[in-house]
């Protein structure tokens, strides 16, 4: 891990939640936020790639090759080109991780919501892993709030 | 008494649940007639979803299945004229042969073989959409996915099913020329066989045979889209919907035919 991943995104807002109630009342106050959920899982049958064109093409209606270079360009810029071709069944909770933010990021949305990531990195130091990401992919979102609960603040007390 | 009336509330269940079922279908049905048609569902993404659809349930099985209805002209024709000349009645052959294999055997054969290979598999794709919450997360990412998903599948399997029935019709048309003609031209003679096909394949005959393989190929891929989608979220109920989608297109599928059959000869 480089130094960068040391410094704060400024995009980023970390919420730290009481419970599962507050957590839902959240999500639902903010219809327009697309979530990266382990509720909201990638197409099984398609690629990490596909699933990232797929949503840009059906969206704006943009060329196959339009779209697969802008998925490439996303891969590339957090280092993760070696899962494109894969599909979710073969790829680790890191691989599974990107590709779901950067299936929402594709959508360019005003707020992405990544709930819980406690469950979606569970092998991992996600505090450190998502401020090394966001800070990879910072032109490309507007906002990136953090939905996590209380009882994980220490993990965030260092990092972010 | 008691035992009577649970005995009852069972059936009653089961008769609701089977009736709710063949509801949904046909709800399922008229929502995709309406999207199908409708221009705003094709745009790049769905167009390379029918692509991939025909590709994986026409494309890569044409050569087998042609080898395959091929043969199996080859033996209809045989069995059907080798007993008409037995009886002296060879003249009535090649219009039995016709009826039987062009109208009605291949067009069902087809429609059969696609529902066991892409039916299930249609129907098992869709039951773990839902179970696996794809579908909502697609809906969640802004993505329709009746135009995304469901709508190419039907699209794509109906044209399959038109496509291979009519490459099979041809290879049996030809075949019989072959095999009644050109190998006994002492028998019959090249403007029976052109006289027989004009009267047998009139305008009527060929609007029945397409409606017909048309219903087969909207069956094949809605009623397994239909089952799929009532699906419960629980993983053990996969192998049970693709069961009764499995069934439950079988008798659409003999329905249909049942219907042409009465159309035609009733």
């Amino acid at each position: 891990m480089n130094d960068s991943s040391e410094k704060p995104v400024a995009k980023k807002k970390v919420f730290l939640l009481q419970g599962d109630r507050q957590r839902r009342q959240l999500i639902e106050e903010h219809p327009q936020a697309i979530l990266v959920s382990e509720n909201l899982p990638l197409r099984a049958n398609l690629s990490v790639l596909e699933n990232i064109t797929v949503v840009l093409q059906f969206r704006t209606n943009t060329y196959i090759g339009e779209a697969n270079d802008t998925a490439w360009k996303l891969l590339t810029q957090v280092g993760q080109t070696g899962c494109a071709e894969q599909r979710d069944p073969d790829l680790s909770y890191e691989e599974r991780f990107v590709a779901k933010l950067l299936r929402a990021i594709v959508m360019s949305p005003p707020i992405i919501l990544i709930d819980r990531p406690a469950q979606l990195l569970p092998d991992t130091n996600y505090p450190f892993f998502l401020n090394k990401l966001l800070l990879a992919l910072d032109a490309h979102f507007e906002q990136c709030w953090i939905l996590d609960y209380a009882w994980n603040a220490p993990l965030y007390s260092s990092r972010a | 008494m008691n035992a009577l009336h649970t005995w009852l509330t069972l059936r009653g269940q089961g008769f609701s649940d089977r009736l709710n079922a063949w509801v949904r279908a046909f709800r399922f049905a008229i929502t995709a007639i309406a999207g199908v048609l409708s221009p705003s569902t094709y745009n790049r993404a769905t167009r390379l979803i029918v692509q991939k659809q025909i590709y994986f349930t026409a494309w890569q099985i044409l050569p087998g299945f042609a080898a395959f209805a091929a043969l199996f002209s080859i033996l209809i024709i045989e069995i059907v004229s080798t007993t008409a000349r037995t009886y002296g009645l060879y003249e009535y052959a090649l219009e039995l042969i016709v009826r039987i294999l062009v109208l009605e055997i291949l067009p069902l054969l087809t429609a059969l073989f696609i529902a066991l290979r892409t039916g299930a598999a249609i129907n098992t794709e869709i039951a773990l959409m839902k179970i696996q919450n794809e579908l909502d997360a697609l809906q969640r990412m802004g993505i329709d996915p009746l135009r995304l998903e469901l709508l190419p599948r039907v699209i794509g399997g109906t044209i399959s099913v038109l496509a291979l029935t009519a490459v099979n019709i041809v290879i049996a048309l030809w075949l019989t020329h072959l095999l009644m003609i050109d190998f006994h031209p002492w028998s019959l003679t090249p403007s029976d066989y052109t006289r027989m096909i004009g009267r047998v394949l009139d305008i009527p005959a060929l609007v029945v045979l397409w409606l017909k393989t048309l219903a087969f190929g909207f069956a094949v891929t809605v009623i397994p889209i239909a089952e799929g989608l009532s699906t419960p979220q629980k993983l053990f109920y996969a192998p049970i919907a693709v069961l009764r989608g499995m069934v439950r297109l079988f008798f659409s599928l003999m329905l249909i035919e049942a219907a042409a059959l009465a159309i035609v000869y009733v």
